[in-house]
Formats: C-alpha cells, sequence, structure tokens
C-alpha cells in the first residue's frame, strides 16, 4: 500500500481539523441559539413564546432573570417563608407593582446580590427585607452550600459570561422539556405539575414560589415527629457568632441603604413558632439573636428611608400551630399579615425602648414554656385543641 | 483557569493559539506571547500569587547564570537556590502543617496562618530546582531569560504538570518551526484534548458523587459500601489526574511543543515498581534522579536502598500534600516497593493475574490515605473495608445520597472495563489517523463536555 506524501497528510490534518471546528462551532452556536430563544430562565425575556416555568428548586437561576425583566417597583426578599406571597397582593397592601424575590435559605450575601440586581434594573420605590437570623451565619460573602455554586453569571448584564448559560447541557435539558411542551394540560399551568419530580415548577407569574397550597398547617403536622428534645433536627441550624452576624449585616446589607436614599427599606422580623425561640434558649442563642436584633436597630436607627418592623413576640401567632406546617413556616395568610402591617405602618420598631419591650415580652413568652412544666402545658394545650 | 472550563476553552486557547502563530515570523515574540498568556492562566484565579512566581523566575534565573559564571562556588550558590526554593515550599505549602505537628508534640495551641496555597507551586519550584541542579552539573545552559520564563510557566504544565525537564522543552521552545503552524500537531493535539475531556468529564466527575459521598462518612459504611467508595476514588483519581495530563499534552501540542506523558495504563502494573514507572511518571522521574540516586539508590547494599526508597516516597507523600495522611501513603508505597525489591531476590515469578490483583488491591488500599480528609477517616474507612464498621450502611444507601451517585455506580463498571482492556492515551495518540470517526469522536466529545461545564444546581433542601 502506498504511503500519503507529506503535503497530503497536511492537507488531511487541515482538512480534519476544519470539519472539527465545524462540528463544535456549528453544534455549541445551534445549542446557545436554541437556550437564547427558549430561555427557560427568563434571562433575556419574561416567558412569553412558551408557558413559564418557576422552578421550585432554582430560584437562584430564575429570579434574576425576574429581576432584570419583569416590572416593578417594589421587591420582597425573604427565604423560604416568604415564597408564600403573591406579587398582587404586595402591589395592592403596599401600592405599586411588586415582585418576590425569595429565596429559600438565603444567605445574606445572596439577599445582597439579588437585591443589587433589582436596585440596578428598576427604580425602586421599596423594598421588604425578611430577614432570618441564619442567613447572617458564616462569612461575609457566605453562599448556600447546598444549593450548589452560586450562579453569579446571572446577575449581571455581561455577554460574555452568558456561555455558562447558553451553553449549559441542564439548560438545554429544560429548554427541549419546554418546547416538547411538557404542560400536558393546560388547564394545570397555574398548578404545580410535577410537584415529587427534580424539575417541578409552577406557572403563575403572580405566585411564582408558591407552595402554601401543598403544606397542611396545623399543629399535629408540626408536632409530628418533632423531637422536643431536639427542636432543630430538622432544620440544621449553622454557628452563628455575633461578631460574624454583625460583619455580615454591615458588609452586604448596610450598603445598599447608603447607596439608595431614595429607597424605602422596610426591615421586618417574621414571627417564627415560639418552639423556634426555645430552640434558640436551649441552645444558648437567645441572647446572642436578640443582641443581634438590637444591633440592626442601632444601625438603621439614624437612618430615615430603613423602617424595621417585628412581628416575633406576636403571641396569637407564634403560639398557635395550627398557622404553622413546621415550626419556622408558617401559612400564607401570616405572610399576608405582615406586608399589610409593614406598608401601613404597625408593627413598627422605632426607637430602643419599643425594641427593648418588644424583647421582654420575647423572652418572657420563652421563659413560660421553657421549664419541662410550661413546655409540656403548651404541647398538651396543643394536643387537646387538635 | 480550569482546562474544562468556558473561558480556557473557548477564549483563552484559541486566542492564545492565534496570536502565538499570528506571531511566528518573529519566534522571539511568540515566546513572549506565551510567557504574557502563561502568566494570565496563572493569575486568573488569583492574580496576589502573580508576584510570587514571577519573582521565583527572576530569582532562579539570575542564580543560573551566576552558577555558569562562577562555576568555584557553585555549593553555596546552589545551597542558596535549592535552599530558597524549598524555603518558598515550606511557607506557603507547609508551615500551617509543621506548626499543627510541632504542637501535637509539645501539647500547645498551634498559631494558624491560614496561608492561601499558590497553586502549582509544587510543580514550579520542583521544575526550578531540577534546573539548578542541572546547570551546576554543567548539564544545562539556558542564556535566554524569555526560554526560560517559558519553561517554567508554560500554561499547559503549570499547575499539574507534567513535571518537565529543561533538556526535553528548551530545544523545542527555542526551535522557531515550531512556531509556525503545523496541522498534524493540530489535530493530534484536538484528539488527545478531547480524550481528557471524556475522561475529566464523563468519567471522573461521574465517579466523584460515590467517592465524595463514602468518605464522608466512612464510619457509616458497610463492607461493601467502603469498597465501592474506595474503587470509585481509586478509577476518580485517575481518570481526573489523566485526563487532566491529556489535555494538558493535547493544549501543548497546538502549540507544536510535545510534553513527556506522565500515565502508562498503571492500573496494569504487575508490582509496585511497575506501578511508580507508569503512575504519574514525571514526578518518579524527578524523584529518583534528584532524591534517590542523590542519597545513593541501590548502591549501598539493600538495607541502605531500602532506607533511600522509604525517604523517598515519604518525601513523594509529603510533596502531595500537608498532611500526615500523605506521608502514611507515601510511606505504605515505599514500604511495598521495597517488599517487591525483597521478593525479587527470591527469584519466585507470581502469576500475573496474582501479580496484578495484588498491586492493584494494595494500590487501591493505600489510595484510603491520600483521600481521607484525617487519619481517624482512614482508619474508619478501613474498618469497614474489613466489616468492623459500627452502623453498617447499605449499599443502596450509598447509592441514594445524591442523584447522581447511581449513574456513577454504572460508570465504574466502565471505568474499570477502560482501565482493564482499553488503549490507554499514548497508545490512541500514536496510532491517530484524521478519519471521520476521530473526527466524529473529537468533535462530539468536546461538544459535549462543553456543555456539562455549567451545571444547574438543584436546591435540595426543599423537603420541609
Amino acid at each position: 500500500m502506498k504511503s500519503e506524501s507529506a503535503p497530503a497528510v497536511y492537507r488531511r490534518a487541515r482538512r480534519w481539523v476544519s470539519a472539527v471546528l465545524l462540528l463544535v462551532v456549528s453544534s455549541l452556536a445551534a445549542v446557545g441559539g436554541f437556550n437564547w430563544h427558549v430561555d427557560p430562565f427568563q434571562q433575556y425575556r419574561l416567558a412569553s413564546k412558551y408557558p413559564p416555568r418557576f422552578y421550585s428548586l432554582h430560584h437562584r437561576y430564575v429570579g434574576p432573570g425576574l429581576a432584570k425583566n419583569a416590572v416593578y417597583d417594589t421587591v420582597l426578599s425573604g427565604s423560604s417563608i416568604m415564597e408564600n406571597t403573591r406579587n398582587g397582593f404586595i402591589g395592592r397592601a403596599c401600592g405599586g407593582t411588586a415582585i418576590n424575590l425569595s429565596m429559600p435559605a438565603m444567605s445574606a450575601f445572596e439577599q445582597r446580590v439579588m437585591l443589587e440586581t433589582a436596585l440596578r434594573e428598576r427604580p425602586l420605590r421599596r423594598v421588604l427585607m425578611v430577614l432570618d437570623f441564619n442567613q447572617f451565619a458564616g462569612g461575609a460573602e457566605e453562599r448556600q452550600e447546598i444549593a450548589g455554586p452560586f450562579p453569579t453569571h446571572l446577575y449581571d448584564r455581561n455577554p460574555f459570561n452568558d456561555v455558562a448559560y447558553l451553553l449549559s447541557g441542564d439548560v438545554l435539558e429544560k429548554s427541549l422539556a419546554i418546547v416538547a411542551g411538557d404542560l400536558s394540560d393546560s388547564s394545570t399551568a397555574l398548578r404545580i405539575v410535577r410537584a415529587d419530580a427534580k424539575d417541578s415548577f409552577t406557572a403563575d407569574p403572580d405566585a411564582p414560589w408558591f407552595w402554601g397550597e401543598r403544606k397542611r398547617f396545623a399543629r399535629d403536622k408540626v408536632l409530628r415527629d418533632l423531637d422536643l428534645t431536639r427542636l432543630n433536627q430538622r432544620f440544621a441550624q449553622p454557628a452563628r457568632a455575633l461578631a460574624a452576624m454583625q460583619r455580615s449585616f454591615t458588609h452586604n446589607l448596610a450598603p445598599l441603604f447608603a447607596a439608595h436614599p431614595t429607597v424605602t427599606f422596610d426591615i421586618l422580623w417574621p414571627p417564627y413558632s415560639i418552639l423556634v425561640w426555645l430552640d434558640f434558649a436551649r441552645r444558648d442563642q437567645l441572647d446572642l439573636t436578640l443582641a443581634f436584633k438590637r444591633f440592626v436597630l442601632d444601625a438603621t436607627r439614624e437612618i430615615p428611608h430603613v423602617r424595621i418592623f417585628d412581628f416575633q413576640a406576636e403571641e396569637r401567632i407564634t403560639h398557635d400551630l395550627d398557622r404553622y406546617t413546621d415550626i419556622y413556616h408558617f401559612d400564607p395568610a401570616v405572610n399576608e399579615w405582615m406586608i399589610a402591617a409593614a406598608c401601613s405602618g404597625t408593627h413598627r420598631v422605632s426607637d430602643e425602648r419599643e425594641a427593648l419591650a418588644a424583647e421582654r415580652q420575647l423572652r418572657s413568652q420563652v421563659d413560660a414554656i421553657r421549664a419541662p412544666e410550661g413546655l409540656a402545658a403548651f404541647i398538651s394545650g396543643a394536643a387537646r385543641s387538635r | 483557569m480550569l482546562f474544562n472550563s468556558y473561558v480556557y476553552l473557548l477564549w483563552f486557547l484559541p486566542v492564545a493559539l492565534l496570536v502565538y502563530f499570528l506571531l511566528g515570523r518573529r519566534a522571539r515574540w511568540s515566546v513572549v506571547w506565551l510567557v504574557l498568556a502563561s502568566l494570565f492562566f496563572y493569575g486568573f484565579w488569583n492574580p496576589h500569587y502573580l508576584p510570587l512566581i514571577v519573582s521565583s523566575i527572576a530569582a532562579n534565573f539570575g542564580i543560573s547564570l551566576l552558577l555558569r559564571r562562577f562555576p568555584a562556588r557553585r555549593m553555596p550558590l546552589l545551597s542558596i537556590g535549592v535552599g530558597g526554593n524549598l524555603t518558598l515550599l515550606g511557607v506557603f505549602k507547609y508551615a500551617d502543617f509543621f506548626l499543627d505537628s510541632t504542637a501535637g508534640i509539645t501539647g500547645a495551641a498551634p498559631p494558624v496562618l491560614h496561608i492561601v496555597l499558590p497553586l502549582g507551586i509544587s510543580f514550579f519550584t520542583f521544575t526550578q530546582i531540577a534546573y539548578l541542579v542541572d546547570v551546576s552539573r554543567g548539564m544545562a545552559k539556558e542564556p535566554s531569560l524569555a526560554n526560560y520564563a517559558l519553561f517554567v510557566t508554560f500554561f499547559p504544565h503549570l499547575l499539574a504538570g507534567p513535571i518537565l525537564h529543561h533538556s526535553e522543552m528548551m530545544p523545542q521552545f527555542a526551535s522557531a518551526s515550531n512556531k509556525r503552524p503545523h496541522a498534524p500537531h493540530r489535530a493530534a493535539g484536538l484528539f488527545l484534548l478531547a480524550i481528557g475531556l471524556v475522561k475529566k468529564v464523563f468519567l471522573a466527575d461521574q465517579l466523584a458523587p460515590l467517592a465524595d459521598a463514602g468518605f464522608a462518612q466512612p464510619e457509616q459504611l458497610s463492607l461493601l459500601g467502603a469498597w465501592l467508595a474506595v474503587l470509585a476514588y481509586t478509577l476518580q483519581i485517575y481518570f481526573d489526574f489523566s485526563g487532566y495530563t491529556d489535555m494538558a499534552l493535547g493544549a501543548a501540542l497546538l502549540f507544536n511543543i510535545r510534553m513527556p506523558p506522565n500515565f502508562d495504563s498503571p492500573y496494569r502494573a504487575r508490582n509496585l515498581r511497575d506501578f511508580w514507572l507508569r503512575w504519574h511518571m514525571t514526578l518518579s522521574r524527578f524523584l529518583r534522579d534528584y532524591l534517590y540516586v542523590p542519597l545513593g539508590g541501590n548502591r549501598h547494599g539493600w538495607a541502605r536502598t531500602a532506607r533511600n526508597v522509604l525517604i523517598t516516597f515519604s518525601l513523594g507523600g509529603l510533596w502531595h500534600g500537608a498532611a500526615w495522611t500523605f506521608v502514611v501513603w507515601g510511606m505504605l508505597h515505599g514500604l511495598g516497593v521495597v517488599a517487591v525489591r525483597l521478593w525479587g531476590r527470591t527469584g519466585v515469578r507470581l502469576p500475573y493475574g496474582l501479580a496484578w490483583g495484588l498491586t492493584f488491591l494494595f494500590v487501591m488500599v493505600t489510595w484510603v490515605f491520600f483521600r481521607a480528609r484525617t487519619m481517624a477517616d482512614a482508619l474508619a474507612m478501613l474498618r469497614a473495608m474489613v466489616g468492623l464498621a459500627q452502623a453498617p450502611f447499605r449499599v443502596s444507601d450509598l447509592l441514594a445520597l445524591d442523584t447522581s451517585a447511581a449513574i456513577s455506580a454504572v460508570v465504574v463498571v466502565a471505568a474499570l472495563a477502560i482501565v482493564a482492556a482499553g488503549k490507554n492515551s499514548n497508545a490512541l495518540v500514536a496510532t491517530f489517523k484524521p478519519d471521520w470517526r476521530t473526527a466524529l469522536f473529537t468533535g462530539s466529545a468536546l461538544v459535549l463536555a462543553v456543555l456539562q461545564f455549567a451545571r444547574v444546581s438543584p436546591f435540595l433542601y426543599f423537603n420541609f
């Protein structure tokens, strides 16, 4: 057999390289173009060609798309406890057009990045910030590891890093599923379509993250499987230290207040069930937590466009386990009550005297159930009312 | 910058290549460009360490010039050079380890320095130590700072090797013909790059969840679960490291630079000496030439040979990481190699299957020390591997720990088959033919691998 001449070898190799590059470039361009067209995370436009999908496991991916493309002047930002809040309700209660950009188990850093995106994209009137203590645990730029790497590339307008979105195989899977018309019945479009699947989503732009209709809010539900000796068993609490929490607040949220003096920032302390506070007390976290609340008040007291609302000693909520699905998550009506209260100016804490009064009230509530007999009475009261 | 990232494959590599060959007529500028590109590659992760590598290169090049100019002062100059490199390595890589170990002996609370390890420091210090030693022996001389800087920083090898030897690289960097496009090299380079990506993305990364899940809770593993986790890691580390090396060699070949291979089907070795001739070959070569032989090698009887082997492997273990687990891993391999030498003296030759099985088993079990976070974790894993775990854990539980772990169990079988019977990368590239089949493989592999770079991570907390 005759061997190839050197020029022939070169020609063949050149053709081979060209063919490979053509295959690669055309395939990637096709994938990128398709993902851009379908845009499952609404990064370039709000969903219009296909019914929207608000993936219940991908807030950190869809949220920035909404922040960049929706029309709004009011933002609600909180953790999973605030997901059951409809945009329309916020708008009606607070006046204006609102968007719920909550993220489950959000860290202060993640909240900051999300709010920076919204503040950059839209002229805002009001930001409702519902704060959890855990979001300030860890380092100042802590990210929620359980949610995987934080997709920072989706929060900016830099077209060069969009390749991570446009050329993602996972995004391609979602695009294909959308085009294949996975929504088999349009009547279910406003409901969770595949609640138990990895890819579950809602399709309601007014309540993108709403899960309240799928959970039962009842005392027996809260108390079922609850280990009274380890109240935080299901919600592993990261280690918290006051200095680190203060650093995180100063690093992440305080700069937003300074940079946006025309925006009203309403900080809301949400009403966890009293069992959460009992858990804090048992784990020597109560004093630290209350000290952090005092710190936030001190840090914002002189800023006229930052207001604090405290719902944490509201006994009719926090002691009524029928309003909860677990010790943290309350029913959607509580969300609406909080938002309405904040926007109408009630439950505001504006000075140290009011803060200390609320703190004393909370401490006395915790003391009442801290002793075994107190807890037994609380639980048995709960049991009797079932 | 990672090889398996968009920024590397879609921006950095094409731009670096394009400018390199555009400047090809001015060979010196091509070299300077490649040095700058390599420094950009290095600083992309953390630019704060750029001054460190730049001053390390400048200092070593300066000492090499002094060594050539003042041969009579060879020893003090060499001591300064080698000592400086080892000090750099000691401060940045081993300071916390030594402080912690000292505190463990004295009982005092250790001061923790939290020094961030500069990427690739182990590689660029070893490369330069070897160069200085050879200059002092009169075996090397490089008058061009640009060529020397490229020898140290050339981005395909900068972060994880192979550990280059100046004698095989300097002539290539100096060659003007290497600055001109060479289609057969480009084709073979792309092919090798694709093989590396497949190994990394479709084998190593798929095996990782299984290994990670097992090593995260070794005390809870059943006998079978423990073996599965260790086997997964055994395969993961091979495909990860050899995949990385293939990508490095492939990228270098695109620039017409041939780097030495680092792996040669190590899991087919019939004894531990054979294994170390096939695993991380350039490190083995370095340790042999610059540590084992200077210690005396095998020239002074079996006892001194055994001592030299143990020292070499223990330090080799420590080179891999600043922890006692790595030292133990190295010592075990050293003991294994000594045992092989002693066995060789008996003249008894084991059947291939038995010899291979024992070697693979030994390598696999010793990976436990390499992978475990702590010595306690390593011992817990070993206990689990002999069925002494406190809370037996079913394999099905292990698979359920991560949604992709079931897939990785299937990948274990595929990876084992490849390790046992597949052609390795060296053989594949040696017999590479630019035809439609290799084009289809290369193109598809590149596309599919790129699509895996950015995963959309589900938020699994949603279970309240």
